[in-house]
């Protein structure tokens, strides 16, 4: 019978995924943050 | 949105006179004597001189706290490393203006270069005092040791090539304020070369530099040590640059406001928020370097420790905080907050090149290190060394006024 196996993703690559992951949503919202600069200076 | 135009320079040009009368003339000091600046930097730079003929007369052990465990102090550490990286904005704002052809940069681009120029002299320059035997700085070049095996061998050729592809970009300069017209045609045809050529260089030997602390695995602490080091060297170059550029335009306003233009401010200000934003996305990108790294190498035990706190004061405190200062005074164009930030990024900067070459280096080693006040008092000589110099050329060529060349359309 199998035993439940934890994977634990700080000893994986499961957590490098994430970060990676997790940067590429972010820089996509931070181009578009940056970007809304144009709207406060056409305000301004 | 279109560069502003320059104010012209108003002097004549040179052929209408003797080339060496007006080499004479120029070099007169002007401007005022008594300044803060000068009151400071004389006393400082006259210590320092003296301190660099004990230097050369006794040794580096008279005048430094060097030693055997640790051969690279502040000198190398601050001057060299750290200035490299703070000459990081020549090359992103050369490939901006003559690469990407974005024009609006234009008008900073000729004090950008200079800096980059100066600095690669001054702070490349100052490895000579370093050096136990400074008359061997010539082999890498001369072949009587060249050193193929040795990254060494890379930086010096790099250093040495990059200084001439700055001499190229800002030899125009030079050729406007001399008056050489047919000169300044076939240099100005000469700069996209130089620029391509730069370019190459800087990215190999930003990475260069980090690549010398590869054979130092077992010396430097394992949360700066890593593979990476020359990626991340070059990556943090970067934003070191790109600060380095607001800062310096923001003291070159105020210092030589005589030869800007009255109405220049708007364009300022989209310059300055256009290098911010650039810093913002670099100093993102160079963060999630750092983490992805930290989390690669299991570094998670190292955080509880004093070296610990001191690598997320570096991280967070002047990686990722400034970057969110950026983003927020861009989006909400806050000038002050984005020259604040610059400054916080130029503070990172200097902490993780000195974390890497010095604090935490033979960081188990029962050896230490203090630098002297003899070296710091060089390093600021070497500083102010290179202010004076600026300040000389800025108050003579026409590196921030537009020549009469450029309104000729030449």
């Amino acid at each position: 019978m199998e035993t439940y196996t934890y994977v634990n993703i700080f000893e994986t690559k499961g957590l490098e995924y994430l970060l990676l992951i997790s940067f590429l949503v972010l820089f996509v919202v931070l181009v578009r943050y940056l970007r809304g600069n144009a709207d406060t200076a056409n305000r301004h | 949105m279109s560069a502003e135009p320059l104010p012209l320079d108003p002097r004549p040009s040179v052929p209408e006179r003797s080339f060496f009368r007006f080499l004479l003339g120029e070099l007169r000091p002007r401007g005022k004597w008594l300044t803060p600046f000068n009151l400071i930097s004389i006393p400082v730079i006259l210590l320092g001189v003296g301190i660099l003929v004990v230097r050369f007369i006794y040794g580096l052990e008279s005048v430094s706290n060097l030693n055997q465990a640790y051969p690279w102090g502040l000198w190398k550490g601050f001057n060299v490393i750290t200035g490299v990286a703070f000459a990081g904005g020549a090359y992103v704002i050369t490939f901006v203006v003559y690469v990407m052809r974005l024009d609006k940069y234009e008008p900073i681009v000729r004090a950008t270069v200079l800096n980059g120029l100066l600095a690669y002299v001054f702070y490349a320059g100052a490895l000579i005092l370093d050096l136990g035997r400074p008359w061997n700085i010539i082999n890498p070049v001369i072949g009587n040791s060249f050193g193929y095996n040795s990254v060494l061998f890379l930086v010096a050729w790099h250093f040495m090539l990059y200084m001439v592809a700055e001499c190229i970009e800002f030899s125009p300069v030079v050729a406007e304020w001399a008056g050489w017209r047919r000169v300044r045609r076939v240099l100005h045809s000469l700069t996209l070369g130089a620029v391509i050529f730069g370019i190459t260089l800087s990215t190999l030997h930003q990475s260069g530099l980090g690549a010398l602390f590869l054979m130092a695995k077992p010396k430097i602490h394992p949360l700066w040590y890593s593979e990476f080091i020359p990626i991340l060297f070059l990556a943090s170059s970067i934003p070191a640059g790109l600060s380095m550029v607001i800062v310096e335009g923001t003291l070159t306003r105020r210092a030589f406001r005589e030869q800007l233009i009255p109405a220049g401010d708007r364009a300022h200000e989209e310059i300055v928020l256009g290098l911010a934003k650039g810093a913002c996305i670099a100093l993102f990108v160079y963060y999630f370097f750092k983490a992805l790294l930290f989390v690669h190498e299991h570094q998670w035990s190292y955080l509880g420790s004093p070296w610990g706190w001191w690598y997320l004061l570096e991280v967070v405190g002047l990686v990722l905080v400034p970057c969110v200062m950026f983003a927020y005074a861009v989006r909400h164009r806050r000038l002050g907050l984005v020259r604040v930030a610059a400054v916080l990024t130029l503070l990172g900067i200097v902490m993780n090149r000195l974390n890497v070459s010095v604090i935490a280096f033979n960081w188990n080693s029962p050896a230490t290190y203090h630098p002297s006040w003899e070296e710091y008092v060089v390093s600021l000589t070497v500083v102010f060394a290179e202010l004076w110099v600026f300040r000389w050329i800025v108050r003579r060529m026409p590196v921030l006024r537009a020549s009469p060349a450029a309104s000729r359309g030449e």
